[in-house]
């Protein structure tokens, strides 16, 4: 009352109205209050909390399951087309590897994007979703805020939030929250991760992003202990050895193909070899070995010589004379793909088979002695480019 | 590990990211792995080169690509660093100067037990009498300890002798800048206990001059100092005593072969300054003569202490090994038998000698199948080949006599000829019947696919030195190449017979695809006009003796014959119109033709990285290669989808870990617009292929072009023969009916020295041609 925010009136309360206002401004994701300063949580811990969640993700994506991450983290990767489940196995997919490459701020947001994008499949309002995002950005670091004043859809993300860590709770039932540096900087240029100990996969990112040496042998030097560039050079790179602060590697046929298999690209692996050359590697121009980069284009086409074509596959003919009879009326409307004589198998595209089929039943009536085709069932046929 | 993050599974036994890594690694250039003794330098290191020069003393390189090496500590390794002077203690040391993290324990006590018996103990001769020769004292006593050994001891009561050790004294290498000073100005004085301070001295000298303020630099100065010392430490080392016992010298042998048992093989060394026993050889190097740098550094490693050390010298082809084998010669000036693989080198050597030496006629004699001379005087110079003197079956009268003449004397000094190519036993059968003091190896690859290397470190000694092929090329005396692999897609029809053919007539199938033929074709047009000499190289002579004749160039393989071999070479090296020569793998080793400056392979010995490298050599030592932005070339040609690719990737391991980069090229630009393109119509093709298909099974068998001649080494590249199993239809003559190409061989074109006036016009066009080329490329220019 003596702050003028109460007024009675016989026996009702009265609020301010300037206070009624900013309230409920409040309440619909204006601002939020900080409840108390006393308890709060260190700024490391909360740092280290991120660092680690946000590191579990992009570990997982890169095939290390030392810690799976939640459900929900799972669905988004998957949705956002970042890794591929099949039942038993995940792996990175082109987009995923991409996604690897970008800093954290990036990845957050597309992320954050995906999140978005799917609220509604989710059946979350998408308004409170949003705004909820950007009052993260507003608050402060270090200091917790009650969870009360949120929507209900908005207590629904923290669970989310809290897997992707950007919020941390002390417990999961708890009636307050932290945000951490990656909720405080989304909205600034602020580094969104901070270097918390020596082997983090942060640790002076900026400053170590040249860390590998190609050779024309094939060999690859990576001046890193960092775990998550070990684990994305092994996505293409057949690891050989590790020292304190170097990983030796050779990049082989197989090791490109079963990246290639993944989706990853020739391109995607050549940026990130040029985008992370170390520095000795710029007095050499090109700076890759041509050699190498050629190679991993060529071990790339390599894969795609298969081509296939929708056709029809003519089968047991009763003769010879049947099968050579439609064959050079097939050939002569130049629609046979491929044919076997000692098998008396042809096979012709989909248009061919049209004329053919009518021949068939022109020159061929009512079955007697004619061929009988798989046409039924269209296949597919692939053949060497 | 960050929040438990495991990664160990993706190393398995190769993690060794637990190794401390001492607080100032950023200035020491290497890691040493605790497992198997690899080593990794940064090329880049400010004090690299001093490294590379402590590791190749010490280890053997496994690559030497432009930024990163890697190395690797063998048992032969150490050894060979112990016979050129290193100790124990030094070689850890140094080496855990120079390592981020600290030398293993693992390590060290494997350098230990490699270094603890290896070369503590010589064999020297000296004033006729052979002695056992140790710096350590108790060594020998532990060994008279030994029955067998205290047997061979010539007086078994004697006490044993101490003197000072040797020095490398005031022996001068002929053909180095110090020779050069000692014979120009004798009037300077001569400065005989201070061989030449090392030259890396000077450039760290200079580095500290140029560089006074660049922390970085004296930081790496100041470890490299320290490395210095301790080489000036093994100087003073040497000063110290040797103590020695004398042995019976039929016995030498037993007491070489009881030594290696207990584990302390011997090293010999050649005390040629006081063997009185064997006259001298009056022969020196031409003044003209000088040597390069690398090669000064090998032989001093050969001469480090004023005697001769037994060893093996590995340069790159067209480094000058000749010229390396002959200044040896001329330093040790002895009786000197020299073995090499055939008998054209045989020739060359002996024209090698006499254009870099001062050797005369009378002093120098070859011993070949064909030529059985003797030298007059006391000593001499006799050139061989192996199986002249391996032979064991029974000789023509001559040249048993002749070989009585061989066994019969002491040789100063022995020098063996690209020795990976030659089988252990032969090796030893030569050991043992010569009497050579000294022996010296040489070679261009140490990399043998049947991993015989161990028996060469035995037969004739430690490996004393190993250039660097880029190096080399960096600094001019080997010619730059670029190298590519061109594939080259299977015709449908040949890939539709080589999937159905068992292996052997693959292999026809796949070096006569005709795409390649066209390749082929195109890149001889291609290079001819550029004015480049070309050598075509196909282990298959039946795909030789094909592409030879349909594109009209002269061959040579193991069946040509001894004149028509000289002729082509001879055409080829000095006439302009002969720019291309087919050869079969007689002319992977030893063929020496300077002018040749492209290379085409198109069927090759499955994966042998040797005879890649030795093929590559050929060309190396192109005379042009000085000519600014000279660019040797050479070409695989590869067959897609075939066992060629795989083949081919494994050929290129030694060439690709000494640095060299092959280019894949998959489309010729331009083939189809070349004119008289070979087997362009499916119909040609077909024909081929019935061609092919109707060749005899052993056509394909590459092992049938060694029957040569009787110095020619039997199958150079494995020494395997094989049993060959003929058709009985072959044996019926039921195969009578083949394939016959109309061209006529190139070969007898060359070999009418007057030729038929429609060549002349031919080649009178085809000079025309090229001038006008010529012309306008210069007015373009």
């Amino acid at each position: 009352m003596d702050l003028n925010i109460i007024q009675l009136d016989q026996n009702a309360i009265q609020l301010n109205e300037s206070f009624t206002s900013s309230l409920s401004s409040l309440l619909t994701g204006k601002h939020i209050e900080s409840i108390s300063k006393s308890i709060s949580t260190s700024i490391d811990q909360l740092d280290s909390f991120a660092t680690h969640q946000w590191e579990i993700i992009l570990h997982f994506m890169v095939g290390n399951y030392t810690h799976t991450p939640s459900k929900g983290v799972l669905f988004l990767l998957e949705n956002s087309n970042l890794i591929n489940s099949s039942k038993s196995s995940h792996n990175i997919t082109s987009n995923g590897f991409q996604f690897l490459l970008q800093d954290v701020q990036f990845q957050l947001w597309q992320l954050l994007l995906q999140y978005l994008s799917l609220s509604q499949i989710r059946q979350m309002d998408l308004v409170e979703v949003t705004s909820f995002l950007f009052i993260l950005g507003t608050l402060e670091l270090g200091k917790d805020y009650s969870i009360d004043s949120l929507t209900i859809t908005q207590q629904a993300m923290l669970s989310d939030l809290r897997d992707y860590g950007l919020i941390w709770q002390r417990k999961n039932s708890s009636k307050r929250f932290y945000p951490t540096r990656l909720a405080t900087s989304l909205t600034s240029s602020a580094p969104p991760l901070l270097p918390t100990n020596s082997s983090s996969s942060f640790t002076s990112a900026s400053n170590n992003k040249r860390f590998i040496v190609l050779e024309t042998n094939y060999r690859l030097y990576a001046y890193t202990s960092n775990p998550l560039q070990i684990s994305i050079l092994n996505l293409f790179v057949t690891l050989k050895a590790r020292y304190p602060n170097l990983v030796i590697g050779v990049i082989t046929r197989d090791s490109i193909r079963s990246a290639l298999s993944n989706g990853i690209t020739a391109e995607q692996i050549i940026g990130y070899l040029s985008s992370h050359a170390h520095s000795q590697m710029y007095r050499n121009n090109p700076l890759l070995p041509v050699t190498v980069s050629d190679q991993i284009r060529l071990w790339e086409l390599e894969k795609n010589r298969l081509k296939a074509d929708d056709g029809v596959l003519y089968e047991d003919f009763r003769s010879q004379p049947d099968y050579e009879i439609l064959l050079n009326y097939a050939n002569s409307y130049d629609c046979v793909l491929w044919s076997n004589d000692s098998k008396r198998l042809f096979f012709v595209t989909l248009q061919g088979h049209q004329i053919v089929r009518e021949f068939v039943k022109r020159r061929l009536p009512g079955g007697t002695g004619s061929a009988s085709t798989s046409n039924s069932n269209s296949s597919t046929l692939s053949l060497p480019t | 590990m960050a929040d438990g993050i495991n990664q160990d599974y993706l190393f398995g036994s190769h993690d060794y990211g637990d190794l401390p890594l001492k607080p100032d690694h950023p200035n020491r250039p290497l890691w040493v792995s605790p497992e198997d003794g690899h080593i990794i330098l940064e090329g880049f290191s400010p004090i690299a080169e001093q490294a590379q020069d402590f590791l190749v003393a010490i280890s053997e390189p496994v690559s030497r690509t432009s930024l990163m090496e890697e190395y690797k500590i063998t048992p032969y390794s150490l050894y060979a660093a112990v016979s050129v002077g290193l100790e124990t203690d030094d070689i850890i040391e140094v080496l855990n100067r120079l390592s981020k993290v600290p030398v293993p324990a693992s390590i060290v006590s494997f350098i230990k037990e490699c270094t603890m018996s290896y070369g503590k103990v010589k064999l020297v001769l000296k004033h006729n009498r052979y002695f056992v020769e140790s710096a350590h004292a108790d060594t020998l006593q532990m060994l008279l300890r030994d029955q067998i050994i205290k047997n061979a001891r010539v007086d078994s009561n004697s006490h044993i002798e101490t003197s000072s050790a040797p020095t490398k004294g005031d022996l001068v290498i002929p053909g180095t800048k110090e020779a050069q000073g000692t014979n120009n100005q004798s009037g300077q004085p001569n400065q005989p206990n201070q061989p030449d301070p090392p030259p890396e001295n000077t450039t760290n000298e200079g580095e500290q001059q140029n560089k006074p303020d660049d922390k970085k630099k004296n930081t790496g100065d100041e470890y490299f100092t320290a490395l210095i010392d301790i080489e000036k430490q093994d100087e003073m080392e040497d000063d110290e005593e040797v103590h020695s016992f004398e042995i019976k010298s039929d016995e030498i042998e037993t007491v070489k072969r009881r030594c290696n048992e207990l584990e302390y093989p011997m090293l010999e060394e050649y005390d040629f300054h006081n063997d009185t026993r064997n006259p001298n050889l009056d022969i020196d190097l031409k003044p003209v003569t000088v040597i390069r740098p690398y090669q000064e550094k090998s032989l001093s490693k050969m001469f480090g202490n004023g005697r001769a050390r037994s060893g093996i010298i590995v340069l790159p082809c067209g480094a000058g090994k000749t010229l390396v084998g002959i200044t040896a010669a001329c330093t040790i000036k002895k009786s000197i038998l020299v073995l090499c693989t055939s008998s054209v080198s045989v020739m060359q050597w002996k024209q090698q000698f006499m254009q870099w030496s001062n050797v005369n006629d009378s002093q120098i004699s070859v011993f070949t199948a064909d030529q059985k001379e003797k030298f007059g005087g006391d000593s001499g110079i006799v050139v061989s080949t192996y199986s002249m003197v391996a032979n064991t079956r029974n000789r023509s009268h001559e040249s048993q006599k002749m070989m009585d003449f061989l066994t019969s004397r002491e040789w100063g000094f022995i020098l063996l000829d690209e020795v990976h190519v030659v089988p252990a036993a032969m090796f030893r059968r030569v050991v043992t019947t010569i009497k050579a003091h000294s022996k010296l190896g040489l070679t261009a690859t140490l990399v043998r696919e049947d991993d015989k290397i161990d028996d060469l470190n035995f037969l004739i000694g430690p490996k004393l030195y190993e250039a660097n092929w880029m190096d080399l090329a960096a600094k001019g005396h080997i010619a730059n190449v670029q190298c590519a692999e061109v594939w080259c897609p299977m015709v449908p029809c040949f890939y539709r017979e080589y999937l159905r053919e068992k292996s052997r007539k693959r292999m026809l199938l796949y070096s006569m695809n005709p795409h390649k033929f066209q390749a082929c074709q195109f890149l001889i047009d291609f290079h001819e006009d550029r004015g480049d000499k070309i050598i075509v190289f196909s282990d298959c002579v039946y795909s030789l003796e094909q592409y030879a004749r349909k594109l009209k160039k002269p061959y040579i393989h193991g069946g040509t014959s001894q004149v028509e071999r000289m002729r082509v070479l001879q055409r080829f090296q000095f006439d302009s119109n002969v720019n291309t020569i087919f050869l079969s793998k007689v002319g992977d080793t030893s063929i020496d033709l300077p002018e040749a400056t492209c290379l085409i392979q198109i069927s090759s010995h499955f994966g042998s990285r040797r005879q890649e490298a030795q093929r590559l050599g050929r060309i190396l030592r192109a005379k042009r290669r000085n000519d600014e932005g000279f660019n040797a070339f050479f070409y695989s040609l590869v067959s897609t989808d075939t066992q060629e690719m795989f083949y081919s990737t494994k050929r290129q391991g030694f060439l690709v870990d000494q640095g060299y980069a092959f280019k894949v090229i998959t489309h010729l630009f331009g083939i189809e617009r070349l004119p008289e393109l070979v087997y362009r119509s499916e119909k040609e093709q077909i024909e081929l292929l019935e061609s092919v298909l109707l060749a005899n099974e052993s056509a394909a068998d590459i092992g049938s072009d060694i029957k040569a001649s009787e110095d020619d080494l039997a199958g150079t590249i494995h020494g395997v023969t094989k049993r060959m199993t003929g058709s009985t239809s072959a044996l019926a003559g039921g195969q009578a009916m083949s394939y016959i190409e109309k061209n006529k061989s190139a070969n007898k074109q060359i070999t009418k020295d007057s030729r038929h006036s429609l060549f002349k016009k031919r080649d009178k066009d085809a000079a025309d041609r090229a001038k006008k080329k010529k012309q306008r490329l210069a007015g373009e220019a």
